[in-house]
């Protein structure tokens, strides 16, 4: 035993072992959160269930199994629920997501194994993805166009998906000119509005220039009021259609088209056409505008907006922090202030986040953008443009938070390049900033990308200060747009980290959103995973570039 | 084994306590240097002939590259570095406030022990300095090229790859490449610290060959503990022990017949 314990042995399992212990947790989590949202865009079987109710009077349930769990009788018991003929310890229960959200008061409802009488699931079921109300399951029975039956029982199924095609195609269509044509009449009016008050501010409202903006603004207007007839036209041909559903209750309502998003037969598809669903699933997921207060629809201007702030924090981060570490390490005289100087930088990384995001608050939003308002846009006060909550002051929050990280890693890596290079540098006449833009420089750039690549890990997982400076649950339009000046940095924006928050905390119905908090965050993963994928890119190809003399 | 009998010797002999002005390429004058409290050099004086090899020989400690680096003002980097006295060229003294440091490093070239090439190109090594000079003209630049290279014996090997990275070369070429680096942009002087104490023997021996030949163009002034190089290579050489010039003469005769027992002591093997 003793000599099993100097041969080392020990050690190394215990080495190995704490190796295996991390590579568990970090697989086992990923293999969850991928498992668990990936399964969410995978087309479920919609069953129709005869569930006797306690009173002996038998439902008909139509909906997809959302979960199921396996509970104790006697907690059943306890709040008053009696189980004829049923003497088992524990049971399962299923929830079930019956949808029609406008005809029954609970969209998702438990079931009692034990209750259910009859379970299966007809090919003909549809189910209805709507832009508002949420999925609507039941069997399809007729189209009517301007009230009149177009369709035949054999070919309803075809009709009902040519005049969904139609309607989004329609819907495409008035979001196009809304959010692109009146979108930027608006942007120019509201413009206008802002000339107005600043030539008023400035008591150079003369009124020839009070003529020429109001000339602006009744052609734009006009033109607007052109679009707008355009926009009713779209949806009025967009409300032509309707589809006869017979739902869980037996009973057969209408239900406009004008909201249909997509009909599916779950029932009904093979394995391909599954697998195909699955993607194009994915792909409304990830390119997608959220819905029906984010528990619908996708989430892309939260990956958006996660990308964007991070990008631009990347962009502020980098050069302050690479200019700091060249000062701290190449200038700064090697004495205790300096000292004094790393490891109060190297302590700001340990300051909890929500203190950096009060600060932001505090600072850069209420004070710095409170100014920059006074100064620049008195016209559009008291409405703020920059004092008030927006994506660069939350690039920036985050910029100072990672900042330590980048001058550590910089400096780092100005300390590991040879002195010999430097001095062959400077024997050749170079001065030392020369050396520096030529050869130090340079040569550290993996390190900096390093720097680069742990401060996106950070500043992308991020959530707590980002609530204080920017983060909204819905931002209406993206900090992008086609709209001069094109970044719109004042803009609050929407992210992934915040979505997830939302979705499973403050979503109406949690039950519901669990699947897609699981989503959205694979999502966030792989999002980071694909950013710092890119910069290690980046970074081996300098390492490649700038390989050191060690050989 | 390769012989101790100096085999470079020049007819001409100086006499280097008096050399007349257009003779000299560095004069220096009573140099002290310390460092922080402790004195590295004592009282340097000494004049190193133009277009000649001057090697600088001792034990480790003794000083040698400490009073080669000052030539250049390389010590200037070491912070707690003081020097007093004077290195002339030119008749200017280059310790003097108003001396452009790095136009003065341009005028004395420096190679260093260990080849340090910069992680380029072959091509963009050599011309670093031209382009610190801001001379970007592709036709200048080729010509440098071509030249400098020629100049360290290089060219042959690498003419071909001039693009592929200066780190595919082997460690004697590297410092035959560090070598065209700095006559790439014409210094007067080419200070050697120890080029070829990181190389085998067979491209010491390209070395050594190439400093005889750089001496038609430049002054060359060479550090090395390898006393048989000093004695290949050099014209003459200068002995220091603990920061004091013991003994500086004629290559052949400090290795014949030196005139100090210290020296005779170094050069027979008996310390260092």
């Amino acid at each position: 035993m003793k000599g099993w314990f100097k041969s080392g042995k020990p050690w190394i399992w215990l080495t190995a072992g704490s190796v295996s212990i991390s590579l568990i947790a970090v697989i086992g989590l990923l293999i969850l959160i991928g498992w668990r949202g990936l399964s969410f865009f995978w087309p479920a079987q919609i069953h129709e269930m005869d569930v006797r109710a306690t009173d002996g009077s038998i439902s008909t349930i139509i909906g997809e199994v959302y979960d199921s769990e396996t509970i104790p009788l006697s907690r059943l018991q306890e709040s008053g629920v009696e189980l004829d003929n049923y003497n088992e310890e524990m049971l399962d229960r299923w929830l079930i997501k019956v949808g029609n959200r406008e005809y029954v008061p609970l969209d998702f409802t438990w079931v009692l194994e034990p209750q259910i009488v009859r379970d299966e699931t007809p090919k003909d079921l549809a189910k209805l993805e709507r832009a508002k109300d949420g999925n609507f399951y039941g069997y399809v029975v007729d189209v009517l166009e301007n009230g009149e039956s177009v369709a035949t029982s054999d070919n309803v199924r075809a009709v009902l998906r040519e005049r969904i095609e139609r309607v989004v195609e329609l819907n495409e269509q008035a979001s196009d000119l809304q959010d692109s044509d009146i979108g930027a009449i608006n942007y120019e009016l509201n413009d206008l509005r802002l000339q107005r008050r600043a030539l008023e501010l400035e008591g150079k409202l003369t009124e020839a220039e009070e003529a020429r903006i109001a000339a602006e603004e009744a052609q734009l207007r006009a033109d607007y009021e052109v679009l707008e007839a355009e926009l009713f036209e779209l949806r009025e041909q967009a409300n032509r259609d309707a589809v006869v559903m017979r739902d869980m209750r037996g009973v057969e309502v209408t239900l406009p088209m004008y909201r249909m998003l997509d009909v599916s037969f779950p029932n009904d598809m093979g394995l391909l056409a599954k697998v195909g669903h699955f993607f194009v699933e994915i792909g409304k997921f990830i390119s997608a505008d959220p819905r029906e207060a984010n528990t619908e629809g996708g989430v892309f201007p939260a990956i958006f907006g996660t990308v964007f702030m991070v990008l631009l924090m990347s962009i502020i981060v980098t050069p302050f922090g690479v200019v700091a570490a060249i000062y701290l390490h190449e200038y700064a005289g090697k004495n205790a202030i300096t000292r004094l100087i790393r490891i109060a930088v190297i302590n700001l990384a340990g300051v909890p986040s929500i203190v950096y995001g009060v600060f932001g608050l505090g600072f850069f939003v209420y004070m710095v953008g409170g100014s920059l308002d006074q100064i620049f846009y008195p016209e559009a006060l008291p409405s703020p443009t920059f004092g008030t909550p927006g994506v660069m002051w939350a690039a920036i929050t985050l910029a100072i938070l990672t900042l330590p990280v980048v001058i550590v890693s910089t400096e780092e890596g100005l300390s590991r390049i040879p002195s010999t290079l430097r001095e062959g540098s400077l024997a050749l006449g170079a001065t030392k900033a020369e050396t520096l833009w030529r050869i130090i420089i340079p040569m550290a750039s993996p390190a900096i990308m390093t720097g680069l690549i742990l401060a996106v890990a950070r500043a992308a997982g991020e959530v707590a200060p980002l609530m204080l400076v920017g983060v909204v649950k819905s931002a209406p339009m993206l900090p992008v747009d086609g709209n001069f000046p094109y970044f719109h940095l004042d803009r609050k924006f929407m992210h992934l980290g915040f979505h997830i928050y939302d979705v499973g905390f403050q979503s109406p119905n949690v039950e519901a959103a669990r699947p897609l908090v699981y989503a959205t965050s694979f999502l966030l993963v792989t999002v980071i995973v694909g950013l710092n994928l890119t910069a290690i890119g980046v970074r081996n190809h300098l390492r490649e570039k700038y390989r050191s003399l060690e050989h | 084994m390769i012989s101790v009998t100096p085999t470079t010797q020049e007819a001409t002999q100086l006499d280097l306590e008096n050399l007349s002005a257009d003779q000299t390429a560095l004069t220096i004058n009573n140099l002290n240097l310390h460092y922080g409290e402790a004195q590295a050099l004592y009282d340097i004086s000494m004049a190193i002939p133009k277009n000649r090899v001057t090697a600088f020989i001792g034990p480790s400690g003794c000083g040698k590259s400490t009073l080669l680096r000052c030539i250049n003002r390389m010590n200037d980097l070491v912070e707690i570095c003081k020097v007093s006295g004077e290195i002339r060229l030119h008749d200017k003294n280059i310790y003097d406030k108003d001396v452009d440091v790095a136009a003065l490093r341009r005028n004395i070239g420096m190679v260093f022990q260990r080849p340090n090439p910069f992680p380029k190109s072959i091509y963009e090594n050599v011309v670093y300095g031209m382009r610190l000079q801001g001379v970007n003209d592709r036709r200048t630049l080729d010509e440098v090229v071509e030249r400098s290279l020629k100049g360290a014996a290089l060219w042959d090997e690498v003419k071909d790859r001039l693009s592929a990275s200066a780190f595919s070369l082997s460690g004697g070429q590297q410092q035959r490449l560090v070598i065209a680096r700095a006559i790439a942009i014409e210094p007067e002087v080419l200070l050697l610290d120890e080029p070829t104490s990181a190389l085998d023997p067979i491209s010491t021996l390209t070395i050594e060959e190439l400093i005889t030949e750089l001496k038609e163009k430049y002054t060359v002034v060479i550090v090395t503990h390898n006393m048989q190089q000093a004695a290949r290579v050099s014209d003459q050489t200068a002995f220091l022990y603990m920061g004091k010039l013991i003994e500086y003469a004629d290559t052949n005769t400090l290795f014949t017949t030196p005139s100090n027992k210290q020296t005779e002591d170094y050069i027979t093997g008996r310390y260092g």
